[in-house]
């Protein structure tokens, strides 16, 4: 029986192929949730009821959708009443990146929604101009307070790109899966996989706690 | 010269100021005492124009606002304002909570001896939410004196303080004043205001009732101040 280590060994082109994948659709959702669910949320909060209501309403329904039927949707009952084909690995990054956006802006639009703005009242006070405030106050409390939950929500969605493998994407679980199929070790292959996840996400997970000792300060003065 | 003529304040329909005047006399200490709900923090925020009033006239120094107005104010940190709650930055440390409006104007030696005379020295480079009520407070005037502003209007600082505390923001307040800075303190404590005020003004339901020296304490006039006051002494 091969050991953990002889199976990544002996599969090592095939593991590291699903990883690549794996990386470039972390990249692409990590990418466009933080990008584009910042830009979100920074309008969300900036214009309440033109962008904020229909993208909270929006981020409501996704909530109420499992990730896993939603992406079933965009792959099948979608396409096919559209009538094209895409590449799954396209629908996965759309997927995932849209719940990244929407749970990214939510982040955002919540801590801006929330500033204490006596803290912009201490500012102006000080005589700080509107700039000085917004860069050396708002924003290093806003990120302070935003990035252990968004670190935490990024490796969430780490995790789901396992989902991929149930449309055919070839990332590392369905990589994993396929071994399996071949040499039916699976204590051994779903061990390894629980490993790779683990040295990946606990570190994110340790530094999110962290940043949040670190950072999350008592901001209310009680 | 700080002052304040016939000023009016409301908030959700409720007039909270009805025709307020007060002033502030640079070198000198006012007190302002009243009752909770008097409008005295409204009356000290419309007052550093942070909140503006709805009528009214403010005259700082040379220079009129006459309320209603549009026009842009920036009248801080000449004024400069510690609140009841201190609102001090959590992200920075007390030292760089007041150095950070300093830009590069930074006057080493009179900050350090600020921290000095406050006596932070031991606690000057935590976090706000890692020391005490009362460490907050004197790090609040430090940010606030740092400025060198020439009129200082303080809510309640003193009310998280314990009784040396108090004397020794009471000896730095009369500091200030020797150096020319107008002085407006809200309090409740009477021996802060007697010991530290030239001019005390009793504000009460949005209307000054009684105004003048160190003397009202001891021999109020109208009905109401010589009723809180009793009540305030009995309680202490």
């Amino acid at each position: 029986m091969l050991s953990i280590l002889g199976i990544i060994l002996t599969y090592k082109e095939g593991l590291l192929l699903g990883l690549w994948v794996t990386l470039k659709l972390c990249l692409v959702i990590w990418l466009a949730g933080l990008v584009i669910g910042t830009i979100l949320g920074y309008l969300s909060s900036k214009y309440h009821s033109e962008i904020g209501i229909p993208a909270r309403i929006i981020a409501f329904i996704l909530s109420g959708i499992p990730v896993l039927v939603f992406l079933f949707w965009l792959h099948y009952p979608l396409q096919a009443m559209l009538q094209v084909v895409v590449n799954p690995f396209y629908t996965t990054c759309f997927a995932l990146s849209i719940v990244n956006i929407f749970a990214v802006s939510e982040i955002v639009r919540s801590a801006l929604d929330n500033f204490p703005t006596q803290y912009n009242l201490a500012a102006k006070v000080c005589g700080l101009s509107k700039k000085e405030t917004f860069t050396k106050i708002e924003l290093p409390i806003i990120f302070r307070q935003i990035i252990p939950s968004l670190l935490s929500l990024q490796v969430t969605m780490l995790q789901l790109t396992i989902f991929a493998s149930l449309i055919s994407v070839e990332e590392i679980f369905r990589v994993a899966q396929r071994i399996n199929s071949l040499i039916y070790q699976p204590i051994e292959i779903y061990t390894a996989m629980a490993i790779f996840f683990l040295i990946v996400c606990l570190p994110m997970n340790g530094l999110a706690i962290w940043l949040k000792y670190k950072f999350t300060r008592n901001i209310s003065e009680q | 010269m700080l002052s304040g003529k016939n000023l009016t304040k409301k908030y959700q329909g409720q007039e909270i100021l009805k025709g307020v005047d007060i002033v502030v006399e640079r070198g000198k200490i006012t007190s302002l005492i009243g009752p909770s709900g008097a409008g005295k923090t409204t009356l000290l925020r419309v007052l550093s124009m942070l909140d503006l009033p709805d009528t009214g006239k403010i005259t700082l120094d040379n220079e009129n606002y006459v309320f209603p107005q549009d026009k842009e104010i920036k009248v801080w940190p000449k004024i400069s304002v510690v609140f009841q709650q201190l609102f001090l930055w959590p992200h920075l440390t007390l030292r760089q909570n007041i150095l950070l409006p300093l830009r590069n104007n930074v006057d080493k030696k009179y900050i350090d001896e600020l921290i000095d005379v406050l006596q932070m020295k031991d606690f000057i480079d935590r976090y706000p939410n890692e020391v005490s009520i009362g460490q907050r407070q004197r790090a609040a005037i430090a940010r606030a004196i740092a400025l060198k502003p020439e009129y200082l209007l303080l809510d309640e600082i003193t009310s998280s303080l314990d009784v040396e505390q108090i004397d020794l923001v009471l000896k730095f307040l009369l500091r200030l004043k020797e150096r020319g800075v107008g002085i407006l303190i809200i309090t409740h404590l009477l021996n802060f205001a007697k010991n530290a005020s030239d001019q005390i003004v009793f504000l009460d339901s949005g209307i000054v009732l009684e105004r003048g020296g160190k003397e009202i304490l001891e021999n109020p006039k109208h009905e109401r101040v010589q009723k809180f006051l009793s009540i305030i002494k009995s309680a202490t």
